[in-house]
């Protein structure tokens, strides 16, 4: 990996982290001959919204592709017996 | 028999209003009692909690819970702790509690937990002191479960609550360098030795489900985003 590369993924790894309004440990940054990938998944719209927003705001001259998605939580599971 | 609700991760903010509360108001239909097993929130903040606290207070079933690591962020585990116990919710950190339903005694071990990594791939309490102070505290975390289970031996049945792992097993699918962020397996030890019919644990977004202790006890991850559902429901005692 290009040196580079490298430290923009920690760097946008640890923007992703420390930025109150996301505070986002879970998503995956990679980048590769400049281009950022940003994959995983968030709790809601809103968090989907404020990591493209902390991009534009931060990262705006890079190219920047988000995969991010928002995790789709249905009813309780089905109930398992614990011998 | 009694039917166990749990979910981890829920990772509540002031954007999650309502998110769960038409599943959360419906657990007594599915389950005797509601597990919780830590990062209640995103930032840690008595003002995320809050919106958690206001939809917990609905659920009609009795709710345990420990904190997260998300739930130390803001320095504010006091509160968030506070905000739950107002909402009814019986907190533990090296504590214990029990629920008995029809004739069945659950007892619930809790303790937040950390890391450190698991038995051949372990820190050691070695070297500088931030690395000594890292490691003990997972150590005096192992401690208080103990104890915690101690003082639940008498029940019918009873479930260690935490929110690292215990075991590698539940971590499949996060990536193997951050094992020793995930858990330790000394929250595993005293498990094992003092005995227990399940582990729930959370912190894992990308683990999977289904674990067992070296010992053959069930280990179960239930952070939200595994699961995929507003909670898993085990049926105990049985």
């Amino acid at each position: 990996m290009d040196a580079r590369d490298h430290y923009l993924a920690a760097e946008i790894q640890e923007a992703l982290a420390r930025d109150p309004r996301l505070a986002e440990l879970h998503l995956d940054v990679t980048v590769v001959s400049g281009a950022v990938h940003i994959s995983g998944e968030v709790a809601t719209e809103e968090r989907r919204a404020a990591v493209l927003e902390l991009l534009r705001e931060r990262f705006a001259d890079r190219d920047v592709h988000c995969h991010v998605t928002v995790t789709q939580t249905e009813g309780p599971q089905a109930p398992e017996a614990i011998a | 028999m009694i039917r166990v609700a749990a979910v981890g991760d829920v990772h509540y903010g002031e954007d999650s209003a309502g998110r769960l509360l038409p599943m959360l108001r419906d657990v007594h239909e599915h389950a005797d009692v509601l597990l919780l097993a830590g990062d209640l929130t995103r930032r840690g903040t008595v003002t995320e909690v809050e919106v958690l606290a206001r939809e917990i207070a609905q659920v009609q079933v009795p709710v345990i819970g420990v904190l997260g690591n998300h739930d130390h962020e803001a320095d504010q585990p006091a509160g968030v702790r506070a905000a739950m116990e107002d909402a009814g919710v019986a907190m533990l950190e090296g504590e214990a509690t029990t629920v008995t339903r029809d004739g069945t005694t659950l007892g619930v071990a809790g303790v937040k937990g950390f890391g450190g990594g698991f038995a051949g791939a372990s820190g050691s309490s070695f070297g500088e002191p931030e690395m000594k102070l890292f490691m003990a505290t997972t150590e005096r975390s192992a401690g208080e479960l103990a104890g915690a289970l101690e003082a639940v031996a008498g029940a019918d049945v009873r479930i260690a609550l935490m929110h690292y792992s215990p075991v590698p097993d539940t971590l499949q699918g996060e990536r193997l360098e951050i094992y020793p962020f995930l858990g330790s397996y000394l929250l595993c030890e005293p498990v094992d030795r003092l005995g227990a019919d399940l582990v729930l644990h959370g912190h894992a977004h990308r683990g999977r489900e289904k674990g067992v202790t070296p010992g053959g006890i069930a280990v179960r991850n239930v952070a939200e985003p595994v699961l995929r559902h507003a909670y898993a429901v085990y049926e105990l005692g049985g």
